[in-house]
């Protein structure tokens, strides 16, 4: 054990038994969440919608819809999660209801932000969730949590200043067409020059570059990794499996608003984003050591993939939108599991870890499933997204991008299994007894795994439709 | 309308030049005081609106910004060294950018949006420029935040400012992100592991 580190656990605050109630109260605030939106959901058709809200300000489309299923859906498992470790926290009890309060922050700032129906508004919810992750990142126990943490926020920051300096770019195109910009999406296409000049093409580069480097695609992906690995776990899954999806709104938002301008740098500017994550992901997962590291550079492979999946555009339009709600649920199982794991054998190194099957047998389970999943094998929804992202690659004549994203994924497939499957069924050099796991700890995670293979065996009616409505919104078919 | 943008473009490059890292907080001061002084040679002072905007310009970015960025600093303790490394690679790098940022705005209407342009484009060179060169947290908050102010100059050539609400929202979010930023700053450093895998976390900690 590092001497720093059992110093400050053994001099730190005791654990909050105090205010044990504040697990229990996120869970019952993530299921009311869950509710209300699954309510409104099953009453309101698809037809009826959009439903504008606050004066236009907020708009339930099949959009935020569709997102604000997954990231309630999501942070229900997450909160259970926390709830069953609060006891464990090695935190004040001020520091505790900060975490709960930072995180009841961001899921409001994320469930607004994803029905902003402006884009301003929009950019300042991202900003928003953003200002409440980094306090939570600075509350990791690696040796400098606080610099990890100021990384992701100048990062983000810088980020979303370049996205703010695009959306500058665009209103000065069309003020130099005498038009007044309106930032409202359902008012933005129409508010544009229809001739694409200069400052737009510009404008549009910005904040697809800026959007993309707050997915953690390359170039600027590498606050992603240090910060996934570095916060809390619960931080992790909240990162990777809810702030993940604002941004993916907001590009969504803008390829919505610009479907239909001739826009034709934009899908290039993505493929060679897309294809960069991966190549950086393949070497990078290769020479993972520590699986929340590898985890993570996973999630830039899948960064990677979506953005390539959104440069072919409507020929994979559905399989991306399947991609990125798989992805969710993937991370979020894989990210929980890995907390469960470092609070066992408290560790991060892979090599570590050997035999994880027989010391937490559910636990060691929903990794390998997470795993496979990660890996896009059937039946989980991520195999048909693959599919179907890789066949409308084919399908838009971008062979030498298929034969890339084969090959990375291939390489990623490859040292994910050298570095997982020995932590998992390798026999470990001193014998551990099976330790035992609460099903409530484990209920959200078989949760997660049901949603990924609904999603790659049958995806329910009225989700598929909501799929399909957001597809056809950026072009898809 | 030259005066305001000159004061502006001079805050960041003097200090980005000649200045060491405590001097930084008076350099944001000046530049939030020339980029209120833009917005009313622009927007004049009769609305209440633009009263409003020039109000909150001076406050939260001439007056709070620094401060929190002078604490950030202070708790520290550190040295006071260089914001940008002292070289003459450096500088001609430095120069080359700033020369081609005012190229960048050149074929714009001309007069003062060229000017303007120019000067935006000079100012997210610079602070770009001072975050490769200089990994220190204060320089990069220091760079962080000449980037905003340079995003809020290009905003004042609008010829109506945004909504109120907007504008109060966005200077929300600023405010909120430089105190978020200076605290995470002003912390003093542990050591660092030289690789994430060497470190061996106390067992049930807060995983």
């Amino acid at each position: 054990m590092n001497p720093s580190t059992a110093t400050s656990a053994s001099a730190g605050p005791q654990p909050a038994g105090r205010v044990t109630w504040v697990g229990p109260a996120l869970v019952a605030a993530a299921l009311v969440a869950v509710v209300v939106v699954a309510i409104v959901f099953v009453r309101t058709s698809i037809d009826e919608l959009p439903v504008y809200l606050a004066d236009r300000w907020f708009v339930l489309d099949a959009t935020s819809m569709l997102f604000l299923l997954v990231i309630d859906s999501v942070f229900l498992g997450i909160s259970v999660y926390m709830s069953s470790r609060v006891a464990t926290w090695q935190l004040s009890s001020g520091q505790v209801l900060a975490r709960a309060g930072l995180t009841l922050a961001f899921m409001v700032a994320m469930n607004l932000g994803v029905m902003a129906n402006n884009l301003l508004l929009l950019w300042a919810f991202i900003e928003a969730t953003t200002i409440c992750a980094a306090p939570l990142v600075a509350q990791g126990s690696t040796l400098s949590p606080r610099r990890v943490a100021w990384h992701y926020l100048l990062y983000s920051s810088m980020s979303l200043a370049i996205t703010l300096l695009g959306i500058l770019c665009l209103t000065r195109s069309a003020q130099l067409h005498g038009l007044a910009i309106d930032f409202a999406f359902d008012a933005m296409a129409g508010s544009l020059p229809l001739a694409i000049d200069g400052w737009q093409r510009l404008g549009l580069a910005l904040m697809l570059f800026g959007l993309g480097s707050k997915l953690g695609l390359a170039p600027l992906y590498s606050w992603l990794p240090e910060t996934y690995e570095a916060a809390p776990t619960s931080t992790s899954a909240l990162l990777a499996a809810v702030q993940f999806n604002i941004s993916i709104v907001a590009v969504l938002r803008v390829l919505q608003v610009f479907n239909g301008h001739d826009t034709g740098f934009v899908p290039h500017e993505l493929l060679i984003m897309g294809c960069l994550s991966l190549t950086v992901a393949a070497v990078q997962v290769m020479a993972a050591r520590n699986y929340k590291r590898l985890i993570a550079y996973a999630c830039v492979s899948s960064s990677g993939v979506i953005a390539i999946g959104l440069s072919v555009g409507r020929a994979a339009a559905y399989g991306v939108l399947l991609y990125v709600v798989s992805a969710a649920f993937v991370k979020a199982l894989l990210f929980l599991t890995a907390g469960r794991l470092r609070a066992v054998y408290g560790t991060n190194r892979s090599s570590a870890l050997a035999g994880v099957i027989r010391v937490l047998p559910f636990s060691g389970a929903l990794f390998a499933v997470g795993t496979f999943a990660l890996l896009g094998f059937p039946p989980f929804g991520s195999f048909i997204a693959e599919m179907l992202v890789l066949s409308g690659i084919v399908q838009a004549g971008h062979l030498i991008a298929f034969t890339l994203m084969c090959t990375m994924l291939t390489i990623i497939f490859v040292a994910t299994g050298r570095s997982i499957f020995p932590m998992l069924w390798g026999q470990p050099e001193q014998h551990r007894p099976p330790v035992r796991e609460p099903w409530v700890t484990t209920l959200p995670k078989i949760g997660f795994v049901i949603a990924l293979v609904l999603l790659g065996v049958y995806v329910p009616a009225p989700v598929n439709a909501l799929l399909i409505r957001v597809a056809q919104s950026i072009g898809g078919h | 309308m030259t005066a305001p943008l000159i004061l502006f473009l001079a805050a960041a490059v003097i200090p980005v030049f000649f200045g060491r890292t405590r001097s930084a907080p008076f350099w944001l001061l000046v530049q939030g005081i020339a980029l209120g002084w833009v917005g009313v040679a622009y927007h004049g002072l009769l609305s209440g609106h633009a009263f409003a905007a020039f109000a909150e310009t001076l406050v939260v970015r001439a007056l709070i910004a620094p401060q929190l960025v002078r604490l950030a600093i202070r708790r520290r303790s550190e040295p006071n060294p260089d914001l940008m490394p002292s070289n003459l690679f450096a500088w001609a790098i430095a120069t080359a950018l700033i020369v081609l940022a005012f190229e960048f705005g050149a074929p714009d209407a001309g007069g003062h949006h060229a000017l303007t342009l120019g000067v935006v484009g000079a100012t997210v060179a610079v602070s770009l420029m001072l975050l490769a060169a200089n990994d220190s947290p204060p320089a990069q908050l220091v760079a962080l935040l000449f980037m905003e102010n340079a995003i809020a100059l290009f905003e004042s050539l609008l010829p109506e400012p945004w909504p109120l609400p907007v504008h109060a929202a966005l200077a929300v979010i600023y405010l909120l992100t430089v105190a978020v930023g200076a605290w995470l700053v002003g912390a003093p450093e542990r050591p660092v592991a030289t690789r994430s895998t060497d470190v061996r976390i106390t067992p049930e900690p807060d995983a």
